[in-house]
């Protein structure tokens, strides 16, 4: 099978599996669509309000709460980022055709996953330093590196979602 | 005021934020990402006084407010663009006004609690009872008024007069 007709077949298949599954349906509703639009999007303000002010701090670029304590505010990003996950899914199960085969939802996609990797790397690398880094002692420069990858990583994420709509294959 | 609409629709920059793609997405882009800084940095100032993260000294987060200063400096100018471009669409529409006293009014709890809160801390004194109330009510503010931001494109009940 082609590339284009494994994507193709990958779509059906998705749509298959949202109408299926239910998601579908509660997406068509009148308030399916909106609700999660609005969920995604207090998902990424609550990501950017404790992760992105995270790796902010820990490029140096804003003052503010020792790393360490800041730190214990990460498990909110995450449920900001389940929040978006969700939601997200919902989207691509109600209107695979809208999506997959999108360039900006691909590249969103992709940076997602770089956000992925750079966290992983982060905390096998030099998270444990971070953690205990004393009250203003200066961060370590792999640890500013991977803010930035972050940081960059989530913004571009945004814009990408933004643009979607720009992108939309038509219906054939 | 719809006849005032109309006359903003016919002025040049009202019909570039229309007419030209790339504008109207960046405009959009820019607003995304002053919303997310805005309310995300609300958010946490919120949590914060909420009791997360409490071992951090709360008066310390007073370095997060420049950077909702960035995101409001981002936020409002290009809510403004789009506003130029489709007046109808936004001032025919309660959400929008129910949008923008929500985040007014979260808006408003988080800079009461930076000049009411932040120097009783830095005093060694304890928070009132109801700086609890002030950070779950700026908290709901925040989410209410992303929401309303949301339901635009779906409660609106015409894109532009003329």
């Amino acid at each position: 099978m082609s590339g284009a007709g494994w994507v193709r077949r990958m779509t059906a298949d998705i749509g298959e599996f949202g109408l299926a599954s239910g998601a579908n349906a509660v997406m068509n509703t009148a308030w399916g669509w909106p609700i999660a639009e609005c969920v995604h999007f207090v998902g990424i303000c609550l990501l950017i309000g404790t992760v992105g002010l995270f790796d902010l701090r820990m490029m140096g670029a804003v003052h503010g709460p020792s790393l360490p304590t800041l730190h214990r505010m990460v498990p909110w990003g995450v449920a900001g980022w389940l929040l978006c996950l969700a939601s997200g899914a919902m989207f691509v199960l109600a209107a695979p055709f809208e999506y997959v085969e999108n360039p900006a939802w691909v590249i969103k996609m992709v940076l997602i996953a770089l956000a992925g990797v750079n966290m992983v790397i982060f905390y096998r690398t030099v998270a444990s330093r971070v953690r205990h880094l004393p009250e203003d002692a200066p961060v370590p420069l792999a640890a500013r590196v991977v803010a930035v990858v972050s940081l960059a990583s989530w913004l571009g994420v945004m814009t990408c979602g933004r643009v979607i709509t720009a992108f939309r294959p038509l219906i054939e | 005021m719809l006849a005032a609409f109309a006359w903003i629709e016919q002025t040049r920059p009202s019909l570039f934020m229309r007419e030209d793609f790339s504008a109207y997405f960046i405009v959009l882009i820019f607003h995304a990402w002053g919303m997310a800084f805005l309310v995300g940095g609300g958010m946490a100032v919120s949590l914060r006084v909420l009791g997360v993260a409490a071992a951090s000294p709360l008066e310390r987060f007073a370095g997060f407010y420049p950077v909702m200063r960035v995101g409001a400096a981002l936020a409002i100018p290009s809510r403004i663009a789009l506003l130029v471009g489709y007046p109808a669409k936004a001032l025919t529409n309660w959400v929008f006004a129910l949008k923008f006293v929500c985040l007014g009014g979260a808006a408003w709890l988080v800079w009461r609690m930076r000049v009411e809160l932040f120097p009783l801390v830095e005093a060694a004194r304890a928070l009132p009872a109801r700086a609890r109330w002030m950070a779950g009510i700026a908290l709901l503010l925040w989410v209410a008024g992303v929401c309303c931001g949301k339901l635009l494109l779906y409660t609106s009940h015409m894109l532009t007069v003329s």
